[in-house]
């Protein structure tokens, strides 16, 4: 009752053609029926900023990787995973408008044929690709003030982290899988944590590649970081940080002047990795950055 | 034969000089002598993992020799017989349910839930009957399906479907002093095969023919079948799964020489060690200063080497 009473409100109150609103998707501009009442879910870092707006969810896949979105994925039915949906579910479920992106990018064709489907998928400028996201958010679901307030407070947060990390020297982004260690560059999947937090690369070699380059430990010891940005693949469980800390914790590593002056930063993998991109991950990974190098 | 054995010695100490000095880290041969650093460095790093891939290389190759000789069947090795899964097995395991072990208590563990699946394969062949040697090797890849579902089910839950397969694709580079030590252990169970060498090669012949010459057809298939589980085991906890060493270079190797093991084992270990070594200086060299994994090189390398030896067939052996 309240939300038709409040759906008609918003109709009224806009010019009668204004039912639809043109957003940036990554695959162009697209228009979109405003206040849709269903939606599903198929992307973790959409799920994080439609949790940090407020916005209910009717439809979510599993698992969700993260854990602080589960009490906005709580109520919603299940409609799949990430790399498969489940299109019975999503038919039966009677959907207004489907939310992919990343990973389930490439099924927006299938999506699109069972209804209104939308790519936000956040690849190539993390940050930008994230805001705008956001921003879109808060046109379809008339919530551009809260929007405008999260970016608000995740500009803040990256402030204080560029602040923090301003004379931290280089940086070496790496992650660890078990004993061995792949190196990302400022153009890879986790590059905005260079550009965005202005870190310079301490190997400006690393091409842009989205699993990484594998790298042995002598790498890292030529490399010589001042800070080094470790994500933990393995971190999904326990406490993060530790495999990472045990892989690196060798004789070649100890000779960097990150270890020596610990100034490792671990990071958790389901954040930066699975929802890179989202406004909550986003803000978090700054936040840390500027705990770390507070001085 | 002698001139093999020293064409082989050869072409390893090559190979091994060049891995020691071939790295991310700056290492000149004239300053070697002076510089302690240098030292060091090859004490931590170089040696270890020259050292590593030799050993992984030899006894995988053994490894698959020894197994083809006692399955009778050429195309055969440890790999597709549940040893690769049982490892990801315990790998998982144990980083679940104690995510703060070190690494090197990992490897131990996994080494074992390995070598349990590797017996449960062998309390499974025990049971076949032996008229039907091709049934081996096609249980064994049944079973080593079996587990690696499981494995991937659950590894799916938890999150750590790349982290297994990572762990598992065969390279070196995360090899240091301390994180390989293991491998002497498989390096110790490769050298003992060779003193049952002959018993294997009657084995080769048959079960008629092994037991009208006196031996004991089950034990001879137990102690080799054990001595295979235990060095895969700890290959592919330590370095990964490297395919085709143990497929290829035996078929090589007897294609060449024959099946005499006594003499052609250490044949057997040196191509497999120089195959291994060279693969690992290449994936060194290729995206200099990055790494390319040796199972990677191997896979194509392999291949090529695999695809050869199906279509140029003298089946003499």
């Amino acid at each position: 009752m309240f939300r038709a009473f409040a759906l008609s409100l918003t109709v009224m109150t806009m010019p009668a053609f204004a039912e639809t609103v043109e957003i940036d998707t990554y695959i162009g501009a697209a228009e979109v029926t405003v206040q849709p009442d269903r939606i599903a879910v198929f992307d973790i870092a959409a799920l994080d900023t439609l949790d940090a707006l407020g916005i209910e969810v009717d439809g979510v896949v599993s698992p969700l990787s993260v854990d602080y979105v589960s009490d906005t994925a709580e109520g919603a039915d299940p409609v799949g995973t990430l790399f498969e949906p489940d299109y019975e579910a999503i038919a039966a479920g009677g959907y207004d408008l489907l939310i992919a992106g990343g990973r389930s990018s490439r099924v927006v064709p299938e999506l699109s044929e069972v209804a209104s489907t939308i790519d936000m998928t956040i690849w190539e400028d993390t940050v930008g690709q994230g805001l705008a996201r956001l921003n879109a958010y808060g046109e379809i679901f008339g919530k551009q003030d809260e929007a405008a307030a999260l970016q608000v407070t995740f500009e803040d947060a990256l402030d204080a982290a560029k602040a923090a990390v301003a004379d931290e020297g280089s940086a070496l982004i790496v992650m660890t899988n078990g004993p061995t260690v792949s190196a990302y560059g400022a153009n890879g999947r986790f590059g905005w944590l260079h550009t965005a937090l202005e870190i310079p690369e301490a190997v400006e070699a690393v091409e842009q590649a989205t699993h990484g380059e594998a790298i042995s430990f002598e790498f890292i010891r030529d490399a010589n970081p001042d800070v080094l940005i470790v994500i933990d693949r393995a971190a999904a469980i326990g406490q993060e940080g530790d495999a990472a800390a045990m892989t690196l914790d060798n004789v070649l590593v100890h000779e960097t002047a990150a270890w020596s002056n610990d100034k490792v930063i671990y990071l958790n993998s389901a954040n930066v990795y699975i929802a890179n991109g989202g406004m909550q991950s986003m803000t978090q990974i700054v936040s840390q950055f500027a705990t770390k190098f507070a001085d | 034969m002698i001139r093999w054995y020293w064409a082989g010695v050869l072409a390893l100490a090559l190979l091994s000089f060049l891995s020691i000095f071939v790295g991310v880290i700056d290492l000149s041969l004239r300053g070697l002598w002076r510089d302690p650093e240098a030292l060091r460095l090859i004490g931590i790093s170089r040696f270890p993992r020259t050292i590593a891939a030799v050993i992984a290389g030899a006894t995988l190759a053994i490894a698959g020799c020894v197994m083809q000789m006692l399955v009778r069947n050429r195309f055969v090795e440890p790999m597709t017989a549940g040893t690769g899964q049982g490892a990801a097995l315990g790998i998982l395991i144990v980083t679940i349910f104690a995510p703060q072990a070190s690494i090197f208590l990992k490897m131990v563990l996994a080494s074992g839930t390995a070598l349990v699946a590797s017996l449960g394969f062998l309390e499974i062949v025990r049971r076949l009957p032996p008229t039907q040697p091709l049934l081996v090797p096609l249980v064994g890849l049944v079973y080593g399906g079996i587990i690696g579902a499981g494995v991937v089910f659950v590894a799916y839950q938890a999150d750590l479907l790349q982290f297994i397969s990572v762990w598992l694709n065969g390279e070196f580079s995360g090899v240091l002093r301390g994180r390989y030590e293991l491998l002497w252990l498989a390096a110790a169970g490769a050298a003992l095969t060779y003193f049952a060498a002959d018993q294997f090669a009657i084995v080769g012949m048959g079960r008629a023919v092994t037991t009208s010459l006196g031996l004991n057809y089950k034990q001879v298939v137990l102690v080799g079948l054990v001595a295979i589980s235990l060095i895969s085991s700890l290959t592919v906890v330590t370095v990964g799964i490297i395919p085709f060493v143990g497929l290829v270079v035996p078929n090589i190797i007897s294609r060449l020489f024959g099946d005499n093991l006594r003499q052609t084992l250490p044949l057997v270990a040196m191509m497999g060690a120089g195959l291994t070594l060279a693969s690992d200086i290449a994936g060194r060299l290729i995206r200099f200063p990055f790494e390319v994994p040796v199972g990677t090189v191997l896979g194509v390398v392999g291949a090529v080497i695999f695809l050869r030896l199906l279509y140029r067939t003298p089946r003499y052996a």
